[in-house]
């Protein structure tokens, strides 16, 4: 009964990390973030033996770190499953120097201000690097929806950025990571 | 039946390649071959997907530049692993843990006066108040090895049962808990059930609840299945809601 393939160490080493900032994309509240990161760590200790399938523990990780956020807030809203068509993708162009000069609080702020359908599919995109499949498979969607949710979601989020940096493109001081992490 | 052909627009390409992961990593998937032969052919979808790329590389950076509490990892390992936390799992905001148990146990600790001679139904009465929390346990160390258990136990001078029962050796431990009630110590180890119910040994030093003579076959009490055994000096109680046709090989 025991899973002698999950070495629950080396999963901690790897993925708690990406876990968190998810979890902190998600809650806003560094405290929280850390809170549901180790819960998600003690629901997948408690229920190791039922992993079948070690190279699902990743995906695994953040469906369950979602669903225990959201029977947490007890969020229900309902997030419309989107046609599998072609979009517009007319976003605005971003400069590769104004994005450099973006720091780590405003990108996660804008990635904030995305639209609630289509922000956790972008932030599982950038922040746990999963692929679309492993997307779909975390939020229980279609790829179709996946894709559409995904370029929506870069749009609107270029489009934020882009409003964020003619506001205030003279005041944005870059930080070192050590002062990223102070914060 | 054959499969529909859809056309590849450069439109779709750019829907398509909205999720290809800009690292490389999705290099290798037939999913977003004609995409990307798309964009070999097309300079200005190649335009798009490459200034697509640029920003996705420059976001992720953005984002993972973001560093988690530096005590966060500990944390999780110390309860996964073993090493022993004074701090366990923090769970209570998000959760709402531990509440009950928190305060039945404050209760329990102030409102009862020492006694050399707890009865059994008072020892019955804490037992039932560290489960009453209803949502999660909250345990020192949470791991899958009954050894880790017992080891952590031990340094925390926490009665163990003298011999886990065979059946019990072979089921995956969730995690264990000392616990102080009445100026006494007892233990908690959790099983996971094959069935996804758990299995909680409470061990007590029995001298310690002065003449007891526990009931020898199962109770039923408030839903919960309960089963008492003398190991020398330690009194093991057996709890759990797992139907009597699950436990009856492990209880």
């Amino acid at each position: 009964m025991r899973n002698a393939g999950l070495d629950l160490e080396v999963i901690v080493d790897r993925l708690y990390a990406p876990l968190y900032r998810f979890a902190l994309s998600l809650t806003k509240s560094e405290v929280e973030a850390a809170d549901l990161t180790q819960q998600t760590f003690l629901i997948l200790a408690q229920r190791s033996h039922q992993i079948k399938d070690v190279s699902k523990v990743k995906c695994w990780l953040f469906t369950t770190l979602r669903r225990e956020f959201l029977r947490v807030v007890r969020t229900h809203a309902i997030h419309p499953t989107l046609e599998f068509q072609p979009d517009i993708h007319d976003a605005p162009a971003l400069s590769e120097d104004a994005l450099r000069a973006l720091d780590a609080k405003t990108v996660l702020g804008a990635l904030r201000e995305v639209e609630p359908t289509y922000r956790t599919a972008i932030e599982l995109y950038y922040l746990s690097e999963l692929s679309y499949k492993e997307i779909a498979e975390t939020l229980e969607i279609p790829i179709g929806t996946v894709m559409s949710r995904l370029s929506r979601g870069k749009e609107q989020l270029r489009a934020i950025l882009a409003g964020a940096i003619s506001e205030s493109s003279n005041k944005i001081i870059p930080m070192s990571r050590d002062e990223e992490a102070a914060n | 039946m054959k499969k529909q052909q859809i056309e590849m627009t450069n439109e779709r390409a750019k829907l398509l390649l909205s999720a290809y992961r800009h690292n490389g990593a999705d290099a290798q998937d037939p999913f977003f071959r004609e995409a990307l032969e798309q964009a070999a052919r097309d300079p200005e979808l190649a335009s798009w997907f490459a200034n697509q790329r640029g920003f996705d590389a420059m976001i992720s950076e953005k984002l993972q530049s973001v560093q988690p509490p530096a005590t966060l990892k500990s944390a999780i390992l110390s309860g996964i692993q073993g090493s022993p936390s004074r701090h366990p799992f923090p769970l209570g905001q998000l959760l709402g843990l531990a509440a009950v148990l928190v305060l039945g146990g404050i209760l329990l600790f102030v409102t009862r006066p020492k006694n050399e001679g707890l009865p059994l139904a008072q020892y019955q009465s804490a037992v039932f108040a560290v489960l009453s929390e209803g949502t999660a346990l909250q345990l020192d160390l949470v791991t899958s090895d009954l050894s880790r258990a017992q080891q952590y136990l031990s340094r925390k001078a926490a009665p163990r049962a003298p011999e886990i029962p065979a059946s019990l050796r072979q089921l995956p431990t969730v995690g264990c808990r000392a616990i102080g009630w009445n100026g006494k110590m007892m233990s908690l180890t959790c099983f996971s059930l094959p069935g996804g119910e758990l299995l909680h040994l409470f061990v007590i030093d029995a001298k310690s609840l002065g003449e007891i003579a526990p009931p020898g076959d199962i109770q039923e009490i408030n839903g919960w299945h309960v089963k008492f055994r003398r190991q020398n000096d330690m009194l093991l109680m057996l709890v759990s809601k797992a139907p009597l046709s699950e436990l009856s090989g492990y209880i």
